[in-house]
């Protein structure tokens, strides 16, 4: 047995050649997950889901958007295949949803950070983004589909690369229409693999569409090693470009978060650290972080970390567009395994919710600010459940910010959230 | 080979089918890259395993499972013990195993004897990890 531990040490010691044994072949097939047109799926979902039909509280996930028109759309999938709906009523119904598209092989990133997802435009266009992965691979392919009629037909899906392998993408658009998009490539990794050299995470790659999501142009990897299993988070700054926050893999497998601001044309990012947690591991937290900005410009980001220097959820601002941070912050209670936080501005409010867990009941709990994120209202729970749920979404829509929820026992629930301290402060 | 299913209560299930011998519970994913890359070590250490047992769990769905069992063929674990997430309430399943964990992964359960619990968040090479496979030795 000290045999098997001297070994371990050894392997341990080379953990540097062996970093990428796990990453699959740069020549693998990228259309083993081509997909197709069909509503019909093949009814195998993750474990223990809701049910199997065509409807949003049978997915795992929920990704909500606003139309122009008021309506509320929402991407999910069921089975192996990804949907929209609309309601008229702020959640309470769905109409019939529009399938996007079915996998024949492989499978739907639908669990955890991974989700499908929409944006509405401000003509009308709903884009819809997902992405999938072969059965015998982990590469995956974000694809786009559009709908110019208002959600009843979507374009045939488009793969935003052919090569390489990405996941966790984040759209943003900006009030001239210009759409940004970033996410996690594993490009470099797979070349470096090829090469038998070592390459930690992925990298963060940008591009833009000026035609309403029809064509991504300027698709470039500009950040090497994020890690490569936590979303990516997005907000739009106050001059109409966009700022991304995730995960990345520092010297020595520090797994601390980044934010970097991209130029117009998405060609450049500048990129700074927005917390030294020092949480040194060789894992994956699938634990991303999310950022929002505010009406003054002001970057807002919550993460999840256990690093040597803070354990739990923080909260950390920056005044001067990403050259510093503030002290982070905490919030949430440990003791009852604090996670998955998401933060949201809307009309000179702040809003940030997240998971707790006492063993029986999930609850979803709320803080608001109204100084820029200096004070927060006590902690407020928002919601609850005793079943399965989904990671909480913030939207805002026309001044108000809602909880998008996804839970088993309940099915979908949008949920206005205060608008005073008074109320927001109020038990349940 | 066959996973079994892994849900509500299955933990102290486990610990309890295991009392009286020290035993692993190792978390892994397919969706989790240095998961897959310390699998081999993994093999090696239930290969080689003397005075425990260990339990290998798979916290993917029923959709990423055949993508599971082909990893474990591939490095040599059919023989072992596995089991596969099969239900979706994966909160309960993390707390009842450790109320601090939020579901990252590598994760390891060193369970003692007598059922007292040491988790571990990361590689193999953890030193808790390999001062608990030393300790075993030593006994």
């Amino acid at each position: 047995m000290m045999r098997l531990v001297l070994a371990l040490l050894a392997l341990a010691a080379s953990g540097a050649a062996s970093a990428q044994q796990g990453a699959p072949s740069a020549d693998a097939p990228k259309d083993a997950a081509t997909p197709t047109q069909s509503a019909t799926h093949a009814g195998m979902g993750h474990p223990a889901a809701a049910c199997a039909e065509a409807k949003v509280d049978c997915a795992a996930t929920a990704v909500p958007a606003f139309a122009k028109d008021g309506r509320l759309w929402v991407a999910f999938s069921v089975g192996k295949s990804v949907y929209a709906a609309a309601s008229s009523d702020n959640g309470a119904t769905f109409s019939a949803p529009t399938a996007i598209a079915t996998v024949g092989d492989g499978v739907i990133d639908a669990h955890g950070d991974a989700r499908p997802k929409i944006v509405a435009l401000k003509d009308g266009t709903l884009l819809a983004t997902y992405t999938t992965r072969p059965d015998k691979q982990m590469i995956g392919t974000i694809f786009t589909a559009r709908s110019t009629d208002g959600g009843k037909t979507f374009s045939a899906p488009q793969a935003l690369l052919n090569e390489g392998g990405q996941r966790f993408d984040s759209i943003v658009v900006n009030r001239k229409g210009r759409i940004y998009a970033g996410w996690l490539d594993k490009t470099h990794a797979l070349k470096a693999k090829a090469e038998g050299k070592e390459f930690l995470g992925s990298g963060v790659a940008f591009a833009y569409s000026d035609d309403g999501g029809k064509t991504f142009k300027g698709k470039s990897i500009l950040i090497d090693h994020a890690c490569e299993c936590c979303r990516m988070s997005g907000a739009l700054d106050k001059d109409g470009t966009p700022v991304f926050a995730w995960r990345q893999v520092l010297d020595g497998n520090v797994r601390d978060h980044m934010v970097a601001k991209l130029s117009a044309d998405a060609a450049r990012a500048t990129a700074t650290r927005v917390s030294d947690d020092d949480w040194a591991i060789n894992s994956c937290p699938h634990h991303g972080p999310s950022i929002a900005i505010d009406a003054a410009g002001d970057w807002h980001v919550v993460w999840f970390t256990k690093g040597k220097k803070r354990q739990g959820l923080y909260y950390a601002r920056s005044l001067d567009a990403g050259k510093s941070f503030s002290e982070p912050e905490k919030f949430g209670d440990d003791a009852r395994a604090a996670g998955h936080p998401t933060l949201v501005a809307a009309k000179g409010r702040l809003y940030r919710v997240w998971k707790e867990f006492d063993g029986t009941t999930t609850t979803v709990a709320m803080q608001m600010s109204r100084d820029n994120g200096k004070s927060w209202t006590a902690p407020r729970v928002v919601a609850q459940t005793l079943d399965a749920s989904d990671h909480p979404e913030l939207i805002a829509h026309n001044g108000a910010a809602y909880l998008s929820w996804l839970t088993h026992k309940e099915g979908y629930r949008l949920m206005p959230l205060p608008r005073d301290e008074k109320s927001a402060a109020a038990p349940q | 080979m066959d996973f079994k299913p892994y849900g509500r209560g299955a933990f102290g299930q486990l610990t309890k089918a295991h009392a009286g011998k020290p035993l692993i519970v190792h978390y892994w994913s397919v969706t989790c890259p240095p998961c897959l890359v310390e699998l081999p070590q993994w093999a090696k250490i239930a290969a080689e395993k003397k005075g425990f047992d260990i339990v290998f769990v798979n916290t993917d769905g029923d959709d990423e499972r055949a993508r599971a069992q082909a990893r474990i063929e591939k490095v040599g674990l059919s023989r072992a013990e596995h089991y596969g997430f099969a239900d979706a309430f994966v909160e309960k399943l993390y707390f009842e195993a450790d109320s601090a964990w939020r579901g990252e992964l590598p994760f390891t359960a060193l369970v003692a004897p007598d059922g007292g619990v040491v988790t571990v968040t990361g590689a193999v090479d953890d030193p808790l990890i390999v001062e608990w496979l030393e300790k075993r030795v030593r006994k």
